[in-house]
């Protein structure tokens, strides 16, 4: 690439959006970043990025960046030395540890930090604090995805690479608004339907990729399995299943077979909503095709089932023997930059680094003799268990780090009350935010701009983040914090930057084994890596990663969802995400982006508005039994009647107050997919603006 | 199959374009309305060679490889038809493009006098009106600098799939509009930037990147 004489300098690294993983080119003058473009060569996005990795970097500048610690004093936050702060984080630890055991103190992970962030996290609340009370924001959304594919596959990742989407002629595309949600995919997808590849979306909504599909699937929402399940019935009627396959690759057959025996397309209909003939469809167009990737989204995770829902459709691959070779890919759309590598590495109650469990003694042993000091046999709290055990007085402190639980987790007021039921709460963040309110402790840290890594994308791909700018005033990488806390308990970490972490992590994790930044490269490396340092681009080619070596298929029945609606809650509400925002806004907000988008509106089906006597436009009052919000309609038939559907991007307008308790019965992901609601239009006085939200 | 490009012997899988294999041995051949992520188009004739046997220059980035092709990348007509064509680009704009601009650099390496000078002189005749429109919030118009290569029309459909710029207008009035002419905001734009990406000349760019040449 030719200089460019308008920037002083280019840097490499990785978009700290969405779970793509772009790889950009940041361009900075002054000290500023003044342009990101896209890397030519990124393996991901090809010299592509969207208006969120291309654009939204304002923020890094924003006059409200947190750009020194503070703390609370009688009752209000104030500037403090980075020495006072974290001396009041180590001490407030220990005290709350000597009085109520280490199990007292929590601590929540960002997807947004790298793997070495997350990794001297969980390294720092194990062995310095002595508890595995650690997780990461996938318990709210792929942590049924990793439940799934570990239960019928093996490994928490996706099957293939990015790359099998222009391999495949089938996308079967679930719960995913991927040109919205992951633009570059999306775009990849879009264009692999005008070249020829047959798209079929299964979505309450219509989408982008629907206007391009070969079929849309507008099921209701909590139907998932049905739907899932009646397909499998039409694969195995029809005689699409690959036999061969089947008999030497897989497991289970018969059970499942049994199981939606049943299920016929008429009876998938009237659970689904679905044409039964769409149904028959859409299985003969993913069955009789030679390659097909499945793509999914939070669309079915975030149920009740959603675990299960996962393992659904990996029968479909495994049925199909649609795994394992190039453009058969099962493809989670992973959320955040980070959420795969966060949970890899073992930001987790659970799990040490690639889902071994802490129950596991060999495992144990291995970290108790690198970090030298005994680590427990039980599991932690997930995050939901902490919030209740903050309401029950039994949780007295949490670190909180890159993570807006009281904007992104459900039932916001009960997140709310819990955080303010701490005796101790140090948040960790680029900003202040609706967490932040409650904090003891607000230590300032460094966007993903400012901070040297790796993220781990959604095609398992582990690409290096490189600093192309310095953090604002003081603010510090999280590493450095961890670092420094981690001294002041007395356990410091013997790290002289990023690279010595992931060299611990390759010392003690046989999936990392070969992982150095050097061989990392331009290009990446997909886990498992070899000590040698081959990656692995397709998992499967020739058995699964499970005991015997066979996949299983999974004979699960349908059941309704946690919500459903009624004579006062009669729609149900879906919550995603916009293209122009990213989940809590914290970054997007402070763009340009939110002149492209101000608000947020609640989309609503034309039969539905006049059921209920809302117009275009009109503010409405958004009620469940859980909470109410208020923000404008927008009468639209791109969504099936009976649904409603809006973001959670804005903090005015706090979506997540509405959801519920539901949850993954496997996980703990919430259900935010499926939650009953009324809707009524609210008498407006003259004067107030059209569809801008009013704090509930 | 086997070619010969400027007397390297060069083998390359079928489907390969020339400009491909001259790339592949190293040797520069010019381009304008060419993009790696994009399929060729052929439009500029900029990127002209020879070839024996053939009965004049072709477009190396449209023409596949044969077995036992020989090319010539500094074939002279070959260059006089490429200086000129950049020339009388470079004749409509209203002034000399930027250095940093793929238009610059490969006046530049023509052995053209883009910023001006004696040769400039011999550019009389109309250039195009200024004419901006930074209504977005990133993306800026600078249609003045358009030399219709088609490259962010194609971009937005080739790689983004919005499907959201027009080229517009024939001969010295042809550019480039999106949606109906009412700017980004009111086309299907999703605003991935790709049509900025891709401009060889600034015609869209970013407003930041603007705002920061007029700070200089």
């Amino acid at each position: 690439m030719t200089r460019d004489p308008r920037f002083d300098v280019t840097t490499t690294t990785t978009c700290g959006y969405c779970g793509v993983g772009c790889r950009l080119e940041a361009h900075q003058h002054g000290g500023h970043i003044v342009s990101i473009s896209p890397a030519l060569d990124g393996p991901a996005n090809r010299g592509h990025t969207c208006l969120k990795g291309r654009f939204a970097h304002q923020f890094t500048r924003s006059r409200d960046r947190l750009t020194a610690p503070f703390v609370r004093e009688h009752g209000t936050l104030r500037l403090a030395s980075w020495d006072e702060a974290l001396d009041r984080v180590a001490s407030e630890f220990q005290r709350i540890k000597a009085e109520h055991g280490p199990d007292a103190i929590a601590g929540l992970a960002s997807a947004r930090g790298t793997n070495e962030d997350a990794w001297a996290m969980q390294r720092v609340m194990r062995a310095a604090i002595g508890t595995h009370n650690i997780d990461n924001c996938s318990r709210v959304c792929h942590s049924p995805t990793s439940f799934g594919l570990r239960k019928s596959v093996g490994l928490s990742g996706c099957s293939g690479s990015f790359d099998d989407i222009e391999h495949a002629d089938v996308l079967l595309i679930v719960g995913s608004n991927a040109t919205a949600a992951h633009p570059v995919a999306g775009a990849r997808m879009k264009q692999a339907a005008l070249a020829g590849a047959k798209i079929i979306t299964v979505d309450p909504r219509r989408n982008d990729l629907s206007d391009v599909g070969a079929l849309h699937c507008g099921l209701r929402p909590g139907t998932n399995a049905a739907f899932l399940n009646g397909l499998t019935h039409v694969l195995i009627r029809d005689g699409l299943v690959d036999r061969e396959f089947v008999r030497s690759r897989v497991e289970g057959f018969e059970g499942l077979a049994d199981l939606v025996a049943y299920l016929t397309p008429d009876v998938t209909e009237e659970l689904t909503g679905v044409p039964a003939a769409d149904v028959v469809r859409a299985a003969h167009i993913y069955g009789e095709a030679r390659t097909g990737s499945i793509a999914w989204g939070l669309g079915v995770t975030e149920q009740l089932y959603g675990s299960e829902c996962v393992q659904m459709l990996c029968n479909l691959a495994l049925l199909t023997g649609k795994i394992g070779r190039a453009g058969c890919a099962l493809l989670p759309m992973r959320g955040q930059n980070n959420v795969q590598g966060v949970s890899d590495v073992g930001a987790l109650p659970d799990t040490y680094s690639t889902y071994r469990s802490v129950g596991d003694d060999a495992t144990a042993r291995l970290f108790e003799e690198r970090w030298g000091v005994p680590l427990r046999r039980e599991r932690g709290l997930k995050l939901p268990e902490m919030i209740d055990a903050a309401l029950a007085g039994k949780l007295k402190a949490m670190w909180i780090c890159g993570y807006d639980i009281g904007q992104s987790d459900p039932d916001s007021a009960k997140v709310e009350a819990a955080l303010a039921n701490l005796e101790f709460l140090v948040v960790q963040d680029i900003f202040e935010n609706l967490t932040s309110r409650e904090a003891h402790v607000l230590l300032p840290a460094a966007s993903f701009l400012e901070k040297t890594g790796t993220f781990t994308n959604a095609e398992r791909r582990i690409q290096l983040v490189q600093a192309a700018a310095a953090p604002p005033g003081s603010a510090k990488t999280d590493l450095e914090i961890f670092s420094l806390v981690s001294e002041r308990l007395g356990h410091p970490l013997p790290y002289r930057g990023p690279e010595d972490v992931m060299l611990e992590i390759g010392a003690l994790t046989p999936a990392f084994a070969g992982v150095t930044y050097e061989r990392i490269g331009r290009g990446g490396l997909q886990w498992p890596v070899a000590a040698d340092g081959t990656d692995t681009p397709m998992l499967y080619a020739e058995s699964f990663a499970l005991p015997g070596g066979k996949g299983r298929l999974a004979a699960l029945p349908f059941k309704p969802p946690g919500d459903e609606a009624s004579e006062q809650y009669p729609l149900i509400l879906v919550t995603g995400r916009r293209l122009e925002h990213y989940n809590v806004g914290t970054m997007t907000r402070r763009t340009g982006n939110l002149e492209l988008l101000s608000h947020d509106v609640l989309e609503i089906h034309p039969d539905d508005a006049a059921a209920h006597g809302i117009a275009d436009g009109a503010l409405v009052e958004v009620r469940s039994r859980n909470g109410s919000i208020q923000l404008g309609a927008h009468v639209t038939d791109r969504i099936e009647a009976g649904h409603v559907f809006t973001a959670f991007h804005f903090p005015e307008v706090r979506t997540n107050l509405l959801i519920g308790q539901s949850a993954d019965i496997n996980t703990s992901c919430p259900e935010y997919k499926v939650v009953a609601v009324a809707v009524t239009p609210v008498a407006v006085h003259a004067g107030a603006a059209r569809g801008h939200a009013v704090v509930a | 199959m086997r070619l010969t490009v400027d007397g390297v012997a060069l083998e390359v899988p079928p489907g390969t374009t020339v400009l491909e294999a001259a790339r592949s041995a190293g040797l520069w051949v010019p381009t304008l309305c060419f993009d790696d992520r994009l399929a060729p188009f052929g439009a500029c004739r900029v990127c002209l060679v020879g070839v024996e046997g053939a009965r004049g220059p072709v477009a190396s980035c449209t023409t596949h490889c044969r077995e036992g092709m020989v090319v010539h990348t500094q074939d002279a007509l070959a260059g006089r038809i490429a200086r000129n064509v950049v020339e009388l680009v470079l004749s409509e704009l209203p002034a000399p493009p930027a250095a940093h601009t793929e238009l610059a650099q490969v006046a530049a390496r023509l052995g053209l006098d883009a910023t001006g000078g004696p040769a400039a002189q011999r550019w009389a005749g109309a250039v195009h009106e200024q004419s901006h429109d930074h209504r977005h919030p990133y993306l800026a118009f600078q249609h003045e600098l358009c030399i219709s290569c088609g490259r962010c029309v194609r971009a937005c459909d080739e790689v983004q799939g919005a499907f959201a710029l027009t080229a517009t207008g024939r001969g010295f009035h042809a550019n480039v509009t999106a949606g109906l002419g009412h700017g980004f905001a009111e086309s299907s734009c999703v605003s991935c930037g790709a049509c900025a990406d891709t401009c060889p000349t600034d015609a869209i760019t970013e407003r930041f990147l603007v705002e920061l040449e007029e700070t200089r």
